[in-house]
């Protein structure tokens, strides 16, 4: 009997599983995300720009108690307040920016020149982080994406990264999530061009961004 | 002889198991095969790296959350786009509920620790879905609609009521652990039923049925024959049970859906309040099928284990106290490990 007891209860772990192994994170929030390398003019990279669009339900639960002038309309100052709690909260979350040069990893400052802009019932959340120290690697990886999956970024579909003032044959290859949507798909083969990119892919949800320079 | 059998019944049932999620998971990925995601699947694109079931869900939840954002804008000047609301939020409700955050875990593990019937779990899992989606409703109405709040302070609101629930999970969690620790305790102690006992269970065990009876005379045969673990039927299906019942709905329908308290200020700021209300409820009933479904599929995957360990003979006593200890440490853990930070995954997210 205690093998068919040891088996049972297997089974009944093995099925309890099942029904908890659906238990995987759900985004409530999703960015679609434009992001800029910065370099000094050494050629180092300085720091990262990013402009975050929230998705419209989002933009209007942030937009929430906000008060304005006029109904609707909301001005870069009206904002401010809402951009510097938005800053100060990303904070708690290493800005879902996670940066390697070389291998090593590198920390940020706290974000400046932050401020929100509303547009087409949506919110963009413009700030730069400056590295804490200024790297020259060989190749630098940039991810962005939410270990918690609360968020689900994505690159923008249109000039997704710009490399700003960056030295000569600097290259630049995206990963984007695959997600399972088809659109995902389509835009990994237009972006990637082939480059061996579908070998492997890195974090599940991570927006890859690596920078290979001479 | 007994050996064989009950060794040859696992067996089969192991393999049948197995069989039968693999079908599913199968057919599944038929399913995404001819019809991925509303289209053909585009010849030659790699599969997709989050496949099978959880990608599909995760797939269908972002689809219909957007649709839910747009469909309220429609509804400002079609009022008939309400009932595509509807329909779009209880599919929402069904598919979100699949992710953590909606009792799932606490519901079945409760209902496996404690000795609790299908039918109860069904109940638990709806009266707990609707305290949820009653518990959104309240902080939007009283943070955004009376009181004009900003989102950081709702949400702030939301974190503390997170955190608390967890405490809660874990009080209970420990209170399941005390309550069935003794249980487990009691049935190692004995070393073999009395004969006339196991004769009844023997018979027992043959049919299907959904309540232990080894389970019915608790306190009178507590002292001799170990058999004592947990409340005679009529005593769950009292007011005492439910008392204990209401526990578990309070534990998992304090903390509320950040999804739902998503549209709800959306449908506020659109001026359709109400129709946000009533899509949080019928999403909140969609979840409720999906923690139900897995409540009963938890319960029942209990039965079976009861029935093949020969739950009448002491070691099939001790599996099943084991199994319920198990679970209520699995309360604890579960509730622990949200409070401190070890299970990350669904902490709300304020910006």
């Amino acid at each position: 009997m205690s093998i068919a007891r040891c088996l049972s209860s297997l089974l009944l772990a093995g099925l309890l599983m099942a029904g908890s192994g659906v238990a995987q994170a759900h985004p409530h929030v999703w960015i679609t995300a434009v992001s800029e390398l910065l370099y000094a003019p050494d050629g180092s990279i300085s720091g990262v720009r990013h402009a975050w669009t929230f998705d419209d339900m989002f933009s209007t639960y942030a937009l929430q108690g906000i008060e304005t002038k006029q109904k609707g309309v909301y001005s870069r100052e009206e904002l401010g307040s809402l951009a510097q709690t938005n800053v100060e909260s990303l904070h708690e979350f290493a800005f879902f920016t996670f940066a390697k040069a070389d291998g090593k990893k590198q920390k940020f400052n706290e974000p400046v020149d932050y401020y929100l802009e509303y547009k087409d019932t949506a919110l963009t959340l413009h700030f730069t982080l400056p590295l804490k120290t200024p790297v020259k690697p060989k190749e630098l990886v940039l991810e962005v994406f939410d270990p918690a999956f609360f968020i689900d970024f994505k690159l923008a579909e249109k000039d997704p990264v710009k490399l700003v003032g960056a030295p000569e044959g600097c290259q630049m290859k995206l990963q984007r999530p695959s997600d399972g949507t088809a659109s995902a798909q389509k835009l990994n083969e237009q972006t990637f061009m082939g480059d061996g990119a579908n070998a492997n892919y890195g974090a599940m949800f991570a927006n890859k961004i690596t920078v290979d320079c001479p | 002889m007994r050996f064989k059998s009950g060794f040859a019944r696992t067996l089969a049932l192991g393999v049948a198991a197995v069989a039968v999620a693999l079908a599913f998971d199968g057919a599944v990925h038929l399913l995404m095969a001819q019809n991925p995601f509303g289209g053909p699947r585009p010849p030659g694109a790699a599969e997709p790296q989050i496949g099978g079931i959880v990608g599909w869900i995760l797939a269908r939840q972002s689809e219909f959350y957007r649709e839910i954002s747009a469909t309220i804008r429609a509804a400002k000047s079609d009022g008939s786009a309400v009932w595509t609301l509807l329909a779009i939020s209880f599919a929402y409700g069904i598919f979100h509920a699949a992710g953590p955050g909606h009792g799932k875990a606490v519901i079945s593990s409760y209902l496996v620790a404690s000795q609790e019937t299908a039918r109860r779990g069904i109940v638990l899992s709806f009266a707990s879905a609707l305290m949820q989606s009653l518990v959104a409703v309240v902080i939007v109405a009283i943070c955004a609609w009376l009181l004009n709040a900003t989102a950081s302070t709702m949400c702030n609101a939301e974190k503390t009521i997170e955190i608390a629930s967890y405490a809660l999970i874990a009080a209970f969690g420990a209170r399941l652990v005390w309550t069935k620790g003794g249980g487990f305790i009691r049935a190692l102690q004995v070393q073999r039923p009395v004969p006339a006992m196991a004769a009844a269970q023997q018979h027992h065990r043959d049919h299907s049925h959904d309540h232990d009876h080894d389970d019915d005379h608790d306190h009178v045969h507590d002292a001799h024959d170990g058999h004592s673990h947990g409340p005679v039927p009529s005593e769950l299906e009292g007011p005492g049970g439910w008392r204990r019942g209401l526990a578990a709905i309070l534990t998992v329908g304090v903390r509320p859906c950040s999804g739902a308290i998503l549209v709800l200020v959306f449908a506020l700021a659109q001026g359709l309040f109400w129709a946000g209300i009533a899509a949080t409820f019928v999403m909140g009933l969609g979840t409720a099928i999906t923690v139900a479904t897995i409540a009963v599929i938890a319960v029942s995957a209990k039965d079976v284990a009861r029935w093949l360990s020969g739950a009448g003979e002491g070691g099939g006593t001790l599996v099943m106290r084991g199994i319920e200890f198990g679970a209520a440490g699995l309360v604890l853990l579960l509730g622990a490990g949200l409070l401190f930070g070890y299970i990350a995954a669904e902490r709300v997210t304020c910006l």
